[in-house]
């Protein structure tokens, strides 16, 4: 099951002008419902995740779908999935340990989990076995974070002990899949920051007049913008291989491009909008901060690649990649 | 025949005659084996017709999707059977002949150079014109049914080897900039011409000086009619930055693996194979795109630019990695794999250089990409 070409542009662009129209996160949230998006990301999940993650990502716009996206790989019902607590920054375990009846729990609350009643929470055993569990979300006691970026709706969650009323349930799926699909989503959400900071940057280029003409025309910034552009190139192109291969290693490797072109792409932008680009009367430094929380979930650039490289290492064999 | 079926009948036969194919010699200042070598693996693959499919039935192919040459070099560099910059000037040149030969001339010449029988040469760079290629110099003059060539080509990759050149000469004036340029297709035992290979730093003679006094060529060898040189020039380069760059990646790839398999456990740092890999994956997933674009009848144009400049950075990353991680191997070592590796090492630096550097690749995206208007 997938939908036509026509039908993935329609779709497209309807979830683009719901994210663009959607005041808040949990306006976006309904609007979605409403809009049958989770439908969608059954029946033909890649334009489904491509079209709002592309977009909230252009549009600085949040949602609790990355939850969604993520629990549904684990089997956690539409309902529970926008309050499914996701590992911190930098961390890409199951936030949750279950070690006999007290469970501690460190994680990320997604926008909107100070709303609900109920949370869902991820845990492995020592021996390695997932389970998950909805919890109480006054039992987590998340706190609202402003942080790097206080338009997203953060909360932090550490607890040290978490009963549960209903039993830990082993988990459907593999957390390795679940974070894949995260992993592949939040690739596109990074696509999507970088295109908006490419497009300001273009436009500042082409409008700033110094020594009596555009910036543009200088080649040190024509430059800077060229490498942004390839970019952003590549990062669509490993995207695309990783649906194409759809394992948890190439959308491990999507997001590593995203994350480490991500950072080409605030560089440079930053650079080339300078002083303006530094103020908040300037749209560019929501983009920067946006893009550098989306790297660091479900691991960073960094992180991931030299987690890559260790286990290349370890095989001593380049797998196959990429078939033609 | 679909892409599935050809990728698994070329395996099994690649199995088969693998001892056949496989280089006897590694020796990378044996350019001359390295040639031979080339033309027995392209006879024997074209008289099997796998390198037939993919090309016109015009030339001498078997017709089909043009992905079946994109696997098929991928198979060949991937397994180490060809080096990938000799094998390139087939993807490079084969194309421009088929789009602007007169085609008695197309149908006689590209079954040659897809059989090996023949070794093609580009001439473009001069000793004073290598990125603004449209100042070129090298002369020909019109005199009857011929042009007469007088000039200077230079870093033109294998013509101590090739039986043909195709060359870029200057038939407007000067100011005419790049409309008064001609593409012609020139034999290169021609009386005038004379070669001389220059030794590079991989220690190969990869590309020679070639000069030329009074060289006659007939008419029906241009390339389009009189002035289409640069758009000769601007068509062919795409080639040289989308199938040849697939089979590029292919070698890269098993390169990797070799590496990988044979350094000391602690000699590479998993940060930097992590992100070798990574850029790996990206260029080709990137270039896969394009070889999915062309198949599909796609023009290629400067978008193809941006393969090449990701080409080059993985590719340098990649080498980077072999001289850090096999330091000793590169620096003092003269068995025969130390000498392949240092040669590949210094190679990689050119990844950025040839078929345009990465300067004009940029230059071209901020331009025909970004749409950032002239520079000045
Ligand atoms: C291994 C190898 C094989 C080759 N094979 C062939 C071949 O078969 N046929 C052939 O015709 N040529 C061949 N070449 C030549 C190649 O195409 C040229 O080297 C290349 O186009 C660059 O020209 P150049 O070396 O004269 O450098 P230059 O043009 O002199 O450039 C020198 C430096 O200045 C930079 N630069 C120049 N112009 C600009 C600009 N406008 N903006 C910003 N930076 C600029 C360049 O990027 C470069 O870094 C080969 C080269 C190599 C290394």
């Amino acid at each position: 099951m997938t939908m036509d070409r026509d039908e993935q542009e329609l779709f497209t662009a309807t979830v683009r002008a719901t994210v663009a129209g959607a005041g808040s996160a949990a306006a976006l949230d309904a609007a979605l419902a409403e809009l049958g998006w989770v439908d969608a990301l059954e029946v033909d999940p890649r334009t489904a995740v491509a079209a709002l993650f592309e977009a909230q990502g252009e549009l600085t716009a949040t949602s609790s779908a990355l939850g969604v996206v993520v629990g549904a790989a684990l089997g956690v019902g539409v309902e529970d999935g926008g309050g499914l607590v996701l590992p911190t920054i930098g961390h890409d375990d199951p936030p949750g340990r279950t070690e006999g009846s007290c469970v501690p729990v460190r994680g990320l609350g997604l926008p909107g989990l100070l709303d609900r009643s109920r949370a869902t929470v991820v845990a492995t055993g020592a021996d390695g076995a997932l389970h998950s569990a909805p919890v109480d979300v006054a039992a987590l006691a998340p706190t609202l974070v402003a942080g790097l970026d206080s338009d997203l709706g953060l909360a932090v969650v550490d607890v040290e002990c978490v009963s549960t009323a209903e039993p830990w349930a082993a988990a459907e799926g593999t957390w390795d899949e679940a974070v894949a699909a995260g992993r592949r989503a939040l690739a596109h959400e990074l696509l999507g920051t970088m295109r908006t900071m490419l497009r300001l940057a273009r436009e500042h280029a082409l409008e700033r007049i110094q020594f009596g003409q555009p910036i543009a025309r200088f080649q040190a910034v024509r430059h800077k913008l060229a490498e942004v552009y390839v970019a952003v190139e590549a990062t669509e192109a490993a995207i695309d291989a990783a649906w194409q291969d759809g394992t948890p290693a190439s959308a491990t490797l999507a997001k590593v491009v995203a994350g480490t072109n991500a950072r080409i792409a605030r560089t440079h932008c930053q650079q080339v909008l300078a002083g303006i680009g530094f103020t908040t009367e300037h749209d560019l430094h929501r983009s920067i901060k946006r893009s550098l929380v989306l790297d660091g979930l479900l691991g960073d650039a960094r992180t991931l690649t030299t987690k890559v490289g260790a286990e290349l290492l370890e095989a001593r064999t380049a797998p196959a990649i990429t078939p033609l | 025949m679909d892409l599935d079926e050809f990728r698994s009948g070329l395996d099994a036969w690649l199995d088969e005659h693998h001892d056949e194919l496989v280089a006897t010699s590694h020796d990378p200042g044996d350019l001359a084996a390295d040639m031979a070598h080339l033309s027995k693996v392209k006879r024997m693959t074209f008289d099997a017709g796998w390198m037939r499919w993919g090309w016109p039935e015009r030339v001498g192919g078997l017709g089909g999707s043009t992905l079946f040459r994109a696997y098929l070099g991928e198979a060949l560099t991937g397994r180490g059977l060809v080096e990938p910059g000799v094998y390139s000037m087939t993807e490079v040149l084969a194309p421009t002949m088929i789009d602007h030969a007169h085609p008695d001339v197309a149908a006689e010449m590209v079954p040659k150079l897809l059989r090996g029988e023949e070794t093609w040469c580009q001439g473009f760079s001069e000793p004073d014109t290598g990125s603004n290629l449209g100042a070129l110099a090298c002369r020909a003059v019109r005199d009857g049914d011929v042009w007469r060539v007088t000039g200077q080509k230079v870093w033109t990759s294998l013509a101590q080897h090739s039986q043909r050149c195709v060359l870029l000469v200057r038939t407007g004036t000067t100011e005419d900039a790049h409309r008064g340029i001609t593409a012609l297709f020139v034999d290169m035992d021609s009386p005038g011409i004379v070669v001389r290979p220059i030794v590079t730093m991989h220690g190969r003679e990869e590309f020679c000086e070639v000069f030329f006094d009074d060289v006659v060529v007939p008419v029906e060898r241009m390339l389009g009619p009189e002035g289409n040189g640069w758009t000769v020039a601007m068509e062919l380069l795409p080639f040289e930055r989308s199938t040849a760059l697939w089979h590029r990646g292919a070698y890269l790839h098993e390169r990797l693996d070799t590496l990988l398999a044979t350094a000391e456990p602690g000699a590479l740092s998993a940060s930097e194979v992590g992100a070798a890999w990574a850029k790996l994956f990206a260029f080709r997933a990137r270039s896969r795109m394009t070889q999915h674009r062309m198949a599909s009848g796609d023009k290629l144009g400067p978008e193809t630019s941006v393969d090449k400049i990701l080409l080059g950075t993985a590719e340098q990353t990649i080498f980077d990695l072999v001289a850090d991680g096999l330091a000793e191997d590169v620096v003092l070592g003269d068995d025969a794999e130390s000498v392949r590796w240092r040669s590949e090492f210094l190679y990689s630096r050119a990844a950025t250089i040839y078929g345009g550097s990465s300067e004009i690749q940029r230059n071209i995206v901020a331009r025909r990409l970004l749409d950032l208007g002239a520079d000045r």
